[in-house]
């Protein structure tokens, strides 16, 4: 099992908070990692100190043994790191299939002059990209069928919506796709679904490291979970050994329920 | 009657898209015979040179404003810089008289080389700010124009401007050379919409690409874009530099076009009309946009030639009667004239028809993957 992702004593604060405390987690190769929490506990500042949004103030942030610490995000997306948002940020007035093309930008380079000429280079460029964009939709059977690939975003349903940004994110073939909250106000039915397509895409070989806050698709998906609270690491293992933790149950429950359990 | 217009639009929209703009390059080549056969004045001709002008400002101001959602209120400024490098290289001023396609080529990479360095230090900036130092770079341009005597003879401008020799150098008015030049109206009209047709081809093209997908992406959100691998400060600039490249491309040819030219024509004035163009024909689209700049442009004179040439004061309300199009427009159709067709779902909250239509399509489907659900 190789490393994809290793982050070694990574810190972030915000003026007084320390968000992040000296985090240092890893994660392998073709594996599904959850991240849990209370709220406030720093899942989501991982994620942007990872992905590039924020600078880390001090820590290393290794992909594949290569720094992307301190990257534009623009650029840490570029060495394989794709994600989701928490609270959804598709492009709401381009089409469907626009979004998903968007997600090819690093990986495909038609430049501003063959573009606006439209040379053969570019429209075969375009023709493979629209494949991969098709196949890519088709993982989510039925939901972006037909007509629906040129409706705008905003006018599908939430759950579509959430697929769609993870679709978007496939779109680059990342090395590492973290999703934040993939199953956020979807019904339990909705969520089931999300949780098998998570796995399927983990058998297709990708490496998944996700935050949830549904605790019947974090047991269902992870091969190993990550607890945080204020900002530091306090259990990692599988998901029964991390819910039984004594700790996680008191940043979750309370120290009496802590007790109780112990 | 309303069921009527329904089915007309319906087929309307039918029709593939090739079919009017080919309709609409038909019309406006056939334009000009009009006056050949002595149906309209050259008056009109001239009308129609700068409404393709004026086209091709808007087409190049929508790239910035329509797909990459930057503001401009110092547009002209390009124009400009276009149009003071024709005159500078194809007048008696410092005699020079380059051939024709150096000083087009010439004149709009000084206005890209502008774009570029205004670009640098204001694409940090957003919305309103951005606004802001635009206009101002707009002002401090024409000031500088003014001020400069030695170079642009300050106020009055550059006179005598050549005409554009569309091969070889010599001045000899016989032959070859003599049929060549451009100097005629419609010699004018016929080479600024050829211009303004490859313009629109080739941008065109661009929305649909991967670097026109990224304008609009970061028009949608910033913030997705950049995580999205689009580098935003490389893309902003490509557009505002690309943006200020046509104006100085137009500028150039309007120059050749007016033999004169003077800081009077690069007012602030002329950067809000210029945006009024984009909004009204509709953002984003590049019809709309034609559509845009030929009412603003065009409709004036008209309103000019039926209101009698003896109200000759029509200049004084003409910003007057602007000003009531842009509200009027901004309240019943802010989607614009012609509208890119998502925008238009975007501008208004709730189009209960749109809404309707959307709902069954979606309902349709939603039906069919029944058998889909876990």
């Amino acid at each position: 099992m190789d490393a994809i992702l290793e982050l070694q004593g990574v810190s972030m604060s915000f003026g007084g908070l320390k968000a992040v405390d000296n985090l240092s987690f890893t994660i392998n190769e073709n594996e599904i990692v959850s991240i849990i929490g209370p709220n406030g506990s720093g899942k989501t500042t991982t994620f942007n100190v990872i992905s590039g949004l924020y600078e880390p103030d001090s820590g290393e942030i290794l992909l594949k043994g290569e720094s992307v610490a301190g990257l534009r995000p623009d650029a840490v997306h570029d060495k394989g790191i794709s994600r989701t948002f928490q609270s959804l940020r598709l492009f709401s007035n381009m089409s469907v299939l626009d979004n998903v093309l968007v997600g090819m930008h690093s990986v495909t380079d038609s430049g501003v002059l063959a573009s606006m000429l439209r040379l053969p280079k570019v429209r075969r460029e375009e023709q493979a990209m629209r494949e991969r964009a098709q196949e890519i939709l088709e993982m989510f059977p039925g939901r972006f069928s037909g007509p629906r690939q040129q409706q705008p975003a905003f006018s599908l349903s939430y759950a579509n919506r959430r697929r769609l940004e993870i679709a978007r994110a496939l779109a680059s073939d990342p090395t590492l796709l973290m999703l934040d909250e993939p199953v956020a106000g979807m019904n339990p039915m909705e969520s089931h679904e999300v949780m098998e397509q998570i796995k399927i895409l983990r058998d297709k070989g990708y490496t998944i490291v996700m935050i949830e806050h549904d605790m019947h698709v974090v047991e269902g998906v992870s091969d190993r979970v990550i607890a945080m609270d204020h900002g530091v690491k306090i259990a990692e293992g599988t998901y029964h050994e991390v819910a039984n933790d004594p700790q996680v149950v008191e940043a979750y429950l309370g120290k009496r329920a802590a007790e109780a359990t112990a | 009657m309303a069921a009527m217009t329904e089915r007309i639009s319906s087929v309307l929209a039918r029709v593939p898209r090739g079919v009017y703009m080919a309709l609409a390059v038909v019309l406006a080549a056939g334009f000009p015979l009009l006056n050949v056969i002595g149906v309209v004045e050259t008056a009109w001709l001239r009308v129609g040179v700068m409404s393709l002008l004026f086209v091709m400002l808007a087409l190049g101001l929508n790239i910035v404003m329509g797909e990459t959602g930057l503001l401009n209120l110092g547009y002209i400024a390009f124009f400009a810089f276009g149009a003071y490098t024709t005159a500078l290289l194809s007048s008696p001023k410092f005699e020079l008289r380059w051939p024709f396609l150096a000083v087009v080529v010439v004149s709009t990479l000084i206005a890209m080389l502008a774009g570029f360095v205004i670009g640098l230090p204001t694409l940090r900036l957003r919305g309103d700010y951005l606004a802001i130092v635009t206009l101002a770079f707009g002002e401090i341009v024409r000031l500088t124009i003014i001020n400069l005597q030695g170079f642009t003879n300050g106020p009055n401008g550059i006179t005598g401007i050549y005409s554009p020799l569309l091969a070889g150098g010599s001045e000899v008015k016989t032959g070859l050379a003599a049929w060549l030049t451009v100097d005629k109206p419609i010699e004018y009209y016929y080479l600024v919409l050829v211009a303004v047709v490859v313009v629109s081809i080739l941008l065109a093209n661009l929305k649909n690409s991967r670097v026109g997908r990224a304008w609009n992406a970061l028009r949608e959100d910033e913030l997705a874009a950049i995580s999205s691998g689009i580098t935003a400060s490389r893309a902003k600039m490509l557009s505002v530099v690309l943006s200020a490249g046509i104006a100085g491309f137009a500028g150039s040819l309007y120059a050749y076009y007016s033999n004169v030219i003077s800081p009077e024509s690069f007012l602030f004035m002329q950067s809000v009309i210029v945006v009024c163009m984009v909004v009204l024909g509709g953002m984003g689209s590049i019809p709309g946009v034609v559509v845009g700049a030929i009412v603003l442009q065009a409709l004036p004179q008209v309103i000019r030639q039926a209101a009698g040439a003896a109200r000759s004061d029509f200049e004084v309300y003409r910003m007057l009667i602007f000003g009531v199009l842009i509200v009027v427009m901004v309240i019943f159709r802010p989607e614009g004239l012609l509208p890119d067709k998502l925008w238009r779902r975007e501008s208004h909250e709730v189009d209960p028809r749109e809404l309707e239509k959307t709902r069954q399509s979606l309902f349709d489907l939603e039906e069919g993957e029944k058998d889909l659900e876990v």
